[in-house]
């Protein structure tokens, strides 16, 4: 048995004994993890290191997610500031009154526009905490129930991640064999947007189709709309007008971070009266869990690279033969973006391309990137999972994730299906 | 009782906290200094990237530039080492020609770690070194490995997308910082195309005639032991190709693709007079998703128990034996495709030609090592 297989498991077995046994919390388990890899893989395994080197690996690492938890923590700050101001019962209200009469078209609607901030970022963070926190009081008062409201919001995250223009783990993936990020626009539209529609049918239609609009009528809350008119909307057209800007003159770019701050400031000035240093600090509190296990998954990661760890799991993944390669696809990208999607892109997307690489490349990348979007379901991290879960009132994200499981099941099969067909689909790409 | 208890562990943990803080931090500001190669026996000045783009002044962009002139009139050269610092045999091949070149006609430009910034730091998640040590002939020195891409600390953050200026090609945001994406750059731009700039403004003020990258890769990327050219210098590369491979140096040679904008290969050539523009790629076994476990032996000696089952399996587009691709072979690659690339130059040029001696190449430094020596050892003799 290697070194490396040993302190897998030794890191492996830390980690749930950490989680289960002495009920951690997830983060405080994954850095005692990488605490035993360090003393497995590197002081026993021989590599030479000294307790210097050992705790800058472990906080290095830590560095890798510093602007992923910039980003959850504006986006949360936003999502709290037009929550008080009024604006998201403002918006709840207008698209009910204006759609209630197409449910169905409506439902693809509200999909859309949660994807729409992935689109652009691409971030599904982003989606689920900014355009998700505003379509899931639509959803739930036209009788939608919390948990297929938060399973459309976490699949239109994963979904809007992937979905052109901005896919960011397809562009880590191509820069792995440099391959420019062009071409990709139609076959990630064909792969995102038909299980968007979808999605948002199987779990709204049967609950939307028969909405009674009286009733629903009576509970919204239309109060914000008639006291502050068109300005409690100010917030929301803030933050579209920055992502767009941004998308189509870079030099706009202020960054996602700065773009849900500032809306969120707006929001301050625009409805009901907003403390801006109350929702700080409880956007701080409501993301500090997921900040620990960023932090803590990028010791991981890096203690992985470090004791030759992240290599055996890429090459033993790789390695298989014919259809083992797309099974081993299905389940280790996702897998490994317990850690992160974007780590399951760059670490595991470039050698699984690399691997296909008699197919199409850029159709492979595209569908490749839509396997690593599942690791934003993936516990401990399941940042898509845990926020739906959060913004629609449900304690245990468990659930949102068991409800998913089937979306994400058919997502893998349609990605899978690209991968074996990509040679005859090369005409997606204009 | 319960409440000191608590009050305890906080305190405790607190004071652990502070103390990893402080450790690391030392740790961090000491990378920040980059040991910089002595001065050989043509080096006539060293002058800073800033004096061909002021912006870079005071930052950690600007850069040494070691200029090393020949008695004789004649062409001009530039070299770059450190454009990614992760690759060891770029900035090693750049120190090894400034300590031992002697330029007897022309003027040859080195700048050892192009991209300084990112010598600077190294990329989280990637478990590198930070140092190798080597005894040379002064002794022993240190050589710091650095990232991939500019330091965070001198440019932050990334955009989404980062759209590269003037192509508008669009790749993932962290490739903002990296200089082999950012040519040829602007003074209006950030830290890394300020660098481009610089580098630009040097090969146009400077009229440069022909230019090197020095480059590594991890051994399962397609495009490696090669050479890539611009298509203003096929002719040239052509010619250096075919007397490397005649020499038992195995080289591809690729034309630099028209539609992948910001690396040297291509923007040199269709941003300045350059007659000829050449990167080069070696294989580098610390580098690749596929590798093993973080040894010295891995960055020096080459060798990686990961890459040799990699073989086995197909994944690898360089022959990986048990001797793996020490930095001896590596180093001993570039400037030996230096010395073919620059007098092919010469023949096709032969009223501007470069001439140099005193440079080890593949033979001395790789074929006359003995097995013990490939991991450095053999290296270091020719290091002051």
């Amino acid at each position: 048995m290697s070194i490396e297989f040993i302190t897998f498991i030794v890191m492996i077995g830390v980690f749930l004994a950490g989680c289960f046994a002495a009920n951690l919390p997830v983060g405080l388990s994954m850095v005692l993890s990488s605490v035993s890899g360090i003393i497995v893989g590197g002081f026993i395994g021989g590599l030479d290191l000294t307790l210097l080197d050992a705790l800058r690996h472990m906080v290095e690492g830590m560095f890798a997610y510093v602007d992923t938890i910039l980003v959850i923590t504006c986006a949360m700050v936003f999502m709290k500031a037009i929550e008080k101001s009024g604006t998201l019962d403002a918006i709840a209200s207008v698209i009910i009154e204006k759609f209630h009469k197409r449910p169905a078209i409506m439902l693809c609607l509200i999909m859309l526009i949660i994807m729409f901030p992935g689109m652009i970022t691409g971030s599904s963070t982003a989606c689920v905490l900014s355009a998700g926190s505003i379509m899931a009081p639509v959803l739930m008062m036209m009788g939608v129930p919390m948990l297929e409201t938060a399973s459309i919001l976490a699949m239109g995250g994963l979904l809007g991640m992937i979905a052109p223009p901005t896919n960011l783990p397809a562009m880590m993936i191509g820069a792995g064999i440099d391959i420019p990020y062009s071409g990709f626009e139609l076959p990630l539209a064909m792969m995102t947007f038909p299980l968007a529609f979808a999605f948002a049918l199987m779990f709204g239609y049967k609950y939307v189709k028969n909405m009674n609009y009286e009733e629903v009528q009576a509970k919204l809350n239309t109060a914000g709309r008639k006291e502050f008119g068109f300005r409690i909307y100010l917030p929301l057209i803030v933050a579209v007008v920055l992502m767009v800007a941004a998308k189509m003159i870079p030099a706009f770019s202020i960054g996602m971070p700065l773009v849900f701050l500032i809306s969120a400031v707006v929001a301050g000035f625009c409805g009901y009266k907003v403390n801006l240093a109350q929702v700080g600090k409880e956007s701080v509190n409501s993301t500090m869990a997921v900040m620990g296990i960023l932090m803590g998954v990028g010791m991981f990661i890096q203690v992985m690279t470090l004791t030759g760890v992240r290599g055996l799991i890429v090459t033993t993944c790789i390695s298989l033969p014919g259809w083992a390669l797309y099974v081993a696809a299905a389940i280790s990208i996702p897998l490994f973006g317990a850690v992160s999607a974007f780590g399951a892109a760059s670490v595991l997307g470039v050698p699984f391309l690399l691997a296909f690489l008699d197919k199409e490349e850029i159709i492979v990348a595209s569908a490749l990137s839509l396997i690593a979007s599942l690791g934003d379901m993936m516990p401990p991290t399941a940042l898509c999972g845990i926020f739906a879960a959060q913004v629609v009132g449900i304690e245990k994200y468990s659930a949102v994730l068991k409800k998913c499981l089937i979306p994400c099941l058919i997502v893998i099969a349609w990605a899978l299906l690209f991968i074996v067909f990509a040679n005859q689909l090369s005409f997606l790409i204009l | 009782m319960e409440k000191n208890k608590k009050l305890i562990s906080g305190v405790l943990c607190l004071v652990l906290a502070v103390a990893i803080i402080v450790t690391t931090s030392m740790n961090f500001l000491a990378v920040r200094e980059v040991p910089y190669p002595m001065m050989g026996p043509s080096v006539s000045e060293v002058k800073m990237l800033s004096d061909w783009n002021p912006n870079l002044k005071d930052t950690n962009g600007d850069t040494p530039v070691y200029i090393l002139k020949g008695e004789k009139e004649g062409g001009s050269m530039l070299i770059l080492g450190g454009t990614h610092p992760n690759e060891p045999s770029g900035y090693m091949s750049a120190t090894l020609f400034i300590e031992n070149a002697v330029v007897e006609q022309g003027t040859v430009y080195v700048i050892p770690y192009v991209n300084h910034s990112a010598a600077t730091h190294n990329d989280p998640g990637e478990g590198n070194l930070q140092y190798f040590t080597l005894t040379t002939k002064s002794g022993e020195r240190t050589f710091r490995f650095g990232s991939r891409a500019t330091n965070p600390i001198d440019q932050w953050p990334d955009p989404d997308v980062y759209v590269h200026y003037p192509s508008g090609q669009q790749l993932s945001g962290s490739e903002t910082r990296n200089i082999n994406r950012a040519y040829p750059g602007r003074p209006d731009g950030n830290l890394t195309e300020n660098m481009a700039y610089g580098v630009m403004e040097l090969i146009r003020n400077e009229d440069i005639d022909i230019g090197f990258d020095l480059h590594e890769a991890s051994p399962e990327y397609p495009v490696i032991n090669a050479t890539v050219s611009h298509q203003v210098s096929m002719d040239i590369a052509s010619v250096g190709c075919m007397n490397l491979l005649m020499g038992g140096i195995e080289m591809s040679l690729e034309q630099s693709p028209t539609n992948f904008h910001g690396l040297t290969h291509r923007e040199w050539g269709d941003a300045s007079d350059i007659r000829a523009a050449i990167l080069m790629e070696t294989a580098n076994a610390s580098q690749g998703r596929l590798r093993g476990a973080t040894t010295i032996e891995q960055v020096l000696g080459g060798r990686d128990k990961c890459y040799t089952k990699s073989l086995e399996l197909g994944f690898l587009y360089v022959p990986w034996e048990e001797v793996g691709h020490p930095i001896e072979e590596r180093c001993g690659r570039h400037l030996e495709g230096i010395k073919q690339y620059s007098l092919a130059h010469n023949e096709v040029n032969p009223e501007e030609p470069i001439v140099y001696s005193g440079v080890p190449g593949y033979q001395e430094l790789y074929l006359d090592a003995t097995r013990e020596e490939l991991d450095g050892t053999h290296l270091a003799k020719f290091l002051m």
